[in-house]
């Protein structure tokens, strides 16, 4: 990503600063979005060909389109993507019975990632997009403690 | 024993915990106590959001990628890339009259050092103003016991009434004294036992206003024993802005609450002008698109959906009111400027004051000739209807005539006369600060300095005089003060009582 750097005095580290994008290139790039996507789900090869032909044909404030375009890729493919934590490996059956129920809820085309997490004690927890299901013991226990506290 | 095993079935049904949808996003981007977060593709408007560690935020800009969320609070803990969820809930205050006496902030948390407040209810602080269908037109009077307010401007409980001036011209002040006012009045029935009247409970706002005015305020309203009957919601100047515009709005929830349970409320929101200068502020950090003077297009909408809250309701809902006496701070007596004319504009009225008048001496300094209430008059007591109806527009003859009589000495009798009385009834209305006159007074000496009870009297000496006839008439006429207030009417029995009352007191009066 081409962001420009610059040092500034916040809680003691450097951070990007973001880039300016004007409206103009908020636009051009939400286009270029749509015409990538085929029946509501996105085409990486048109993704893929979108990006070289920007690059080859710098259109005024390009770079401002690409970073846009990049960020619009980046919030569809998490839209897109369930993670699913859990405590230890889980076994082949109930990973197709959890993706099985998942594509159910949230349509085809859904790319679904499995990892270990031994924070989690038990249980499992799975991220669609910005919606979480935490069945794990570690958010129960956060949740008991919240109740103790309000109590 | 099947009660037994039904009982133990649903206590193992509570204990379990479904696992629930959770909608998350992380910040992107924290300054200025607004965040900027991806994700949360749930979250609804004004809902309160939950940084983690207590920290909560409300979101206020849904836009297509994110959301911009104002925090609430202390927010140089939170960091970017921080999870952030939805809660499902708007923001609330608690509300009732576990509130009375205290001193809370923005939340509703207290602030004044003397422990948690016991309540039961809460109320979402963005609510929608009653309808039309609930509203009734204002009848019954907000006593101010400020003189040139109750006869000339008078307020109407349910009204919305300005207070418009410069800076230190004495609008707080009108504010306070009206608290006290009603403070007394509340104790004085509650003493009586008089189950008919209808206390008036006050809620103090402080917007953007010094930690020590604040103070002051509450200094005074302890002294004059009001706070029972007050609540005091603190957003000063070092507070958040977010604090600050919320303030009113949590005020506003408090003072609901006596209104939708058939209470009478008085709100003073001190001062608007800040509190639109602290939503500029969040608008223009949360990159809203500004207007004129930088402030947000929706600045309108901010307070006249605030003070459209402000209502009577009918018997059928109620009969409950919350009156609002917001204060508008004007630049060199600017009533045209941005917020001033919208504030003016959504009111029932204002009360301007003058700074040229409060350094003439004249306190209150209001100006007659731009002082206004739309509705109150359907209030005012009668006996101050029969008093007090001509002198608006004699006090205004009176300006005209005496800035005439500056050219030319040589006057005719009936304008020197017009003008002696004019000076007299100047020297009644004013009122030193904090010194709340009861209706039954005001009446019997505006009624004696309309009856040319007053004109032989010097003007140096009218207050000397006025002072006087109230206490030989609170004391030595109390039968009379006390029937009036009863019949809050002049009729003519009464009014040869008060004459001759009036007229005793003269021949003893040096």
């Amino acid at each position: 990503m081409t962001v420009a750097r610059a040092r500034h005095y916040s809680g003691g580290r450097t951070r990007p600063l973001q880039m300016k994008i004007s409206k103009q290139a908020r636009r051009d790039a939400k286009q270029l979005f749509r015409a990538c996507s085929v029946n509501g789900l996105l085409e990486d090869n048109r993704v893929r060909q979108v990006v070289q032909l920007v690059i080859g044909q710098k259109p005024r404030g390009y770079i401002s389109i690409l970073t846009h375009f990049q960020r619009l890729v980046k919030l569809d493919l998490e839209r897109r993507t369930a993670k699913i934590e859990s405590a230890l490996e889980l076994p082949e059956n109930l990973r197709a019975g959890v993706q099985a129920n998942l594509a159910r809820k949230y349509g085809p085309g859904l790319a679904v990632s499995f990892s270990q997490n031994a924070d989690l004690i038990g249980g499992l927890r799975v991220q669609v997009g910005s919606d979480v299901y935490d069945g794990s013991i570690r958010a129960r226990l956060a949740e008991l403690a919240d109740g103790f506290q309000a109590i | 024993m099947s009660t037994l095993l039904q009982d133990i079935e649903a206590q193992i049904a509570g204990v379990k915990t479904a696992v629930s949808r959770q909608n998350v996003g992380s910040v992107r981007e924290i300054g200025d106590g607004v965040a900027k977060i991806e994700g949360l593709t749930d979250a609804m408007l004004n809902e309160m959001l939950d940084f983690g560690n207590g920290v909560t935020g409300l979101a206020l800009n849904l836009e297509e990628t994110e959301v911009g969320a104002i925090i609430l609070g202390e927010y140089s803990g939170v960091k970017e890339g921080q999870e952030v969820r939805t809660t499902g809930r708007l923001l609330q205050v608690p509300v009732g009259k576990g509130l009375l006496g205290r001193v809370v902030n923005t939340l509703g948390q207290p602030v004044d050092g003397k422990g948690p407040i016991k309540n039961e209810t809460t109320y979402p602080v963005e609510k929608i103003a009653p309808g039309i269908i609930k509203r009734k037109s204002v009848t019954q009077p907000v006593q101010t016991g400020i003189m040139a307010i109750d006869a000339m401007i008078p307020i109407g409980r349910g009204q919305r009434e300005l207070i418009i001036g410069d800076r230190s011209t004495g609008k707080t002040t009108i504010g306070i004294d009206t608290i006290i006012s009603n403070a007394r009045l509340n104790k004085a029935a509650e003493a009586a036992g008089d189950k008919a009247f209808r206390p008036l409970y006050s809620v103090y706002v402080g917007v953007g206003q010094k930690q020590s005015n604040i103070a002051r305020v509450i200094n005074v309203l302890e002294e004059a024993g009001a706070m029972p009957y007050t609540i005091v919601v603190a957003a000063s100047a070092s507070d958040s802005a977010t604090n600050q515009y919320l303030a009113p709005f949590s005020g506003c929830a408090m003072g609901e609450w006596f209104m939708d349970n058939g209470m009478d409320a008085l709100i003073i929101y001190d001062d608007l002008s800040k509190h639109a200068v602290a939503y500029r502020q969040v608008s223009l950090v949360l990159k809203r698109p500004s207007g004129r003077e930088a402030y947000p297009g929706d600045v309108f909408y901010l307070h006249s959906r605030l003070l459209e809250r402000s209502a009577r309701l009918g018997e059928k809902y109620g009969d409950g009111s919350l009156t609002a006496l917001p204060i508008i701070e004007t630049q060199l007596g600017d009533v045209s400027a941005y917020i001033p004319t919208n504030v003016i504009s959504i009111t029932d009225g204002q009360i301007y004051l003058e700074t040229d008048l409060f350094y003439q001496g004249v306190r209150p300094a209001i100006s007659v000739g731009l002082s206004v209430s739309r509705v109150g008059s359907a209030a005012q007591i009668k006996a101050m209807k029969q008093v007090a109806g001509r002198i608006k527009l004699d006090l205004a003859q009176f300006r005209e005539l005496a800035a005439f009589a500056q050219f030319g000495s040589d006057l005719d009798a009936a304008t020197q006369a017009k003008i002696e009385r004019g000076k007299r009834i100047v020297e009644v209305f004013k009122q030193p600060q904090y010194n709340p006159i009861t209706v039954e007074a005001q009446a019997a000496v505006l009624w004696a300095a309309q009856n040319g009870h007053m004109d032989d009297v010097a003007v140096e000496k009218i207050k000397d005089c006025q002072n006087k006839l109230t206490e030989f008439l609170t004391t030595r006429k109390s039968e009379l003060m006390a029937k009036l207030a009863m019949e809050k009417a002049l009729s003519d029995a009464l009014t040869a009582e008060l004459k001759s009352a009036v007229t005793e007191f003269k021949q003893n009066y040096k």
